[in-house]
């Protein structure tokens, strides 16, 4: 056998993965073919190299996150506010079966019939789309709107995350879900859906509300996981208008030393 | 109870009992720490990594799925982990070669020279190449995982692993022996067979 065929039955045997015969097969090459031999012996001697350890540090790095983490979700921050009471009624099957619900999917099932009515009739003609067309794929954009909406006022936090997840399908954010998020981003009561709309937000730097909400929430947030988060997003955007405000924050008395190192950490980047 | 399967004690971490992580830290961190140090030849950018994979799954806890194996599921976190701090902070791709961690001393210095130019051979890989040798040789994880991993087909996992190794196989001789015909050294070992001998996995 050729060294080409070999090569493909190499990797099964270096995982003695073979059948005998395959396995005899490969031996009888390896005998008399030097290369592939010592493509064994290269594979065997990398056993040999040195299994590293690392630093005792590591280990307290680590219990200092995870206590952090655990704090965070418990100090739970206020989440009675007026934008969540307005809408704290609502959950899915019961929007649905409210009056406003049921108008808004039968229009958006109206839309969703017209829109596929025009695509099967006729062929897409990009370069002028139909002032009915533009009307169907507004409405369509309103409905997903409304539901992201809802999704984010949800009880359960799976919920929640799960609108917060919704937002970052799209490549551009309406102005009332994207205030939706940045208030998620500062009251929601749980550290996870805080953290998922940072991420979510992160992707909408350009918009200058993003920017200064983040800077702001900075200030704002108890939980050192948020905190860290907030202080990676900054570096991440090399935001160098944040500096002071880091300095501010690694001033504050009661802040965790492991956030006090992080944002030492990133003015040090922002530098 | 430290006997747990990985996945149960994932599972419970991703119910609120965030203590049992300890317990996947102190399995994991080990190997994690490897994988990065012998990836990127940088120690605190690894211990960096590292923490940076734990705070994710602590993040990412709810899209842990029962039935998923939590070694797969782990190293798909610890490559994105990599490939977002690179994204972040390309400057610091930058790798040097001398740079080379210590290797420790064992009892043969022939041997121990071997190991060291092992060792630099495998860090002058491309990183794909370096990537896949780690994965499968050091990281336990099983060609069927791996594919899975680097999103291909499990027969480009198997040419792939092969590609790296003839090239490894190449750069380490050229350190050993410089490109000329090679000698015995690959029998210099004694927990390798000689060359051509049996070869019983």
């Amino acid at each position: 056998m050729k060294c080409e065929q070999i090569g493909e039955l190499l990797p099964d045997y270096l995982q003695g993965s073979l059948s005998p015969d395959q396995h005899r097969t490969v031996n009888a090459h390896l005998e008399q073919c030097a290369d592939c031999s010592e493509e064994v012996a290269v594979w065997r001697k990398l056993s040999l190299l040195p299994v590293e350890q690392p630093s005792p540090r590591s280990r307290v790095r680590f219990e200092a996150m995870l206590q952090a983490y655990q704090t965070g979700r418990s100090n739970q921050p206020p989440s009675n506010s007026r934008w969540r009471k307005l809408f704290s009624p609502w959950n899915v099957l019961g929007w649905l079966s409210s009056p406003l619900g049921a108008a808004a999917w039968s229009a958006a099932l109206l839309a969703i019939g017209v829109f596929a009515g025009f695509h099967t009739v006729s062929p897409p003609k990009p370069p002028s789309p139909s002032p009915e067309l533009a009307q169907v794929e507004a409405e369509l954009a309103n409905t997903k709107q409304l539901v992201v909406l809802s999704m984010l006022q949800q009880q359960s936090a799976s919920s929640r995350l799960e609108g917060v997840n919704f937002t970052t399908r799209e490549e551009q954010l309406n102005p009332q879900v994207l205030s939706a998020l940045l208030h998620t981003l500062r009251y929601d009561p749980s550290v996870d859906v805080r953290l998922a709309a940072l991420d979510a937000l992160g992707r909408h730097s350009a918009q200058p509300q993003v920017r200064s909400s983040v800077v702001n929430a900075l200030q704002e947030q108890q939980s050192p996981l948020v905190q860290v988060a907030l202080i990676d997003q900054l570096v991440e955007w090399h935001d160098r208008e944040a500096k002071s405000r880091l300095e501010k924050l690694r001033q504050s008395q009661d802040l965790n030393p492991s956030v006090r190192q992080h944002a030492d950490w990133a003015i040090s980047k922002l530098n | 109870m430290t006997l747990a399967p990985d996945e149960d004690l994932m599972l419970q971490v991703r119910d609120g009992a965030g203590e049992m992580l300890g317990v996947l830290f102190d399995r994991y961190q080990g190997p994690l720490f490897n994988f990065y140090s012998k990836l990127t030849g940088d120690r605190t950018l690894s211990e960096d990594l590292v923490q940076e994979v734990f705070l994710r799954i602590l993040k990412y806890r709810q899209s842990y799925r029962p039935g998923t194996p939590f070694r797969a599921w782990v190293y798909q976190i610890a490559r994105n982990a990599r490939i977002d701090h690179f994204r972040k902070f390309p400057r610091e791709r930058a790798f040097d070669p001398d740079m080379l961690p210590p290797v420790r001393p064992t009892d043969s210095a022939q041997e121990h020279q071997e190991v060291e130019l092992l060792h630099r051979a495998l860090l002058q890989l491309p990183e794909d190449k370096r990537e896949i040798l780690l994965l499968c040789r050091f990281q336990e994880l099983k060609y069927e995982e791996i594919a899975e991993l680097l999103g291909c087909e499990l027969n480009t996992v198997r040419t792939r692993i092969h590609r790296a190794l003839q090239e490894l196989r190449k750069s380490f001789h050229q350190l050993t022996q410089g490109p000329a015909p090679k000698s015995a050294s690959a029998a210099a070992s004694e927990n390798l067979p000689p060359r051509g001998g049996r070869h019983e996995v």
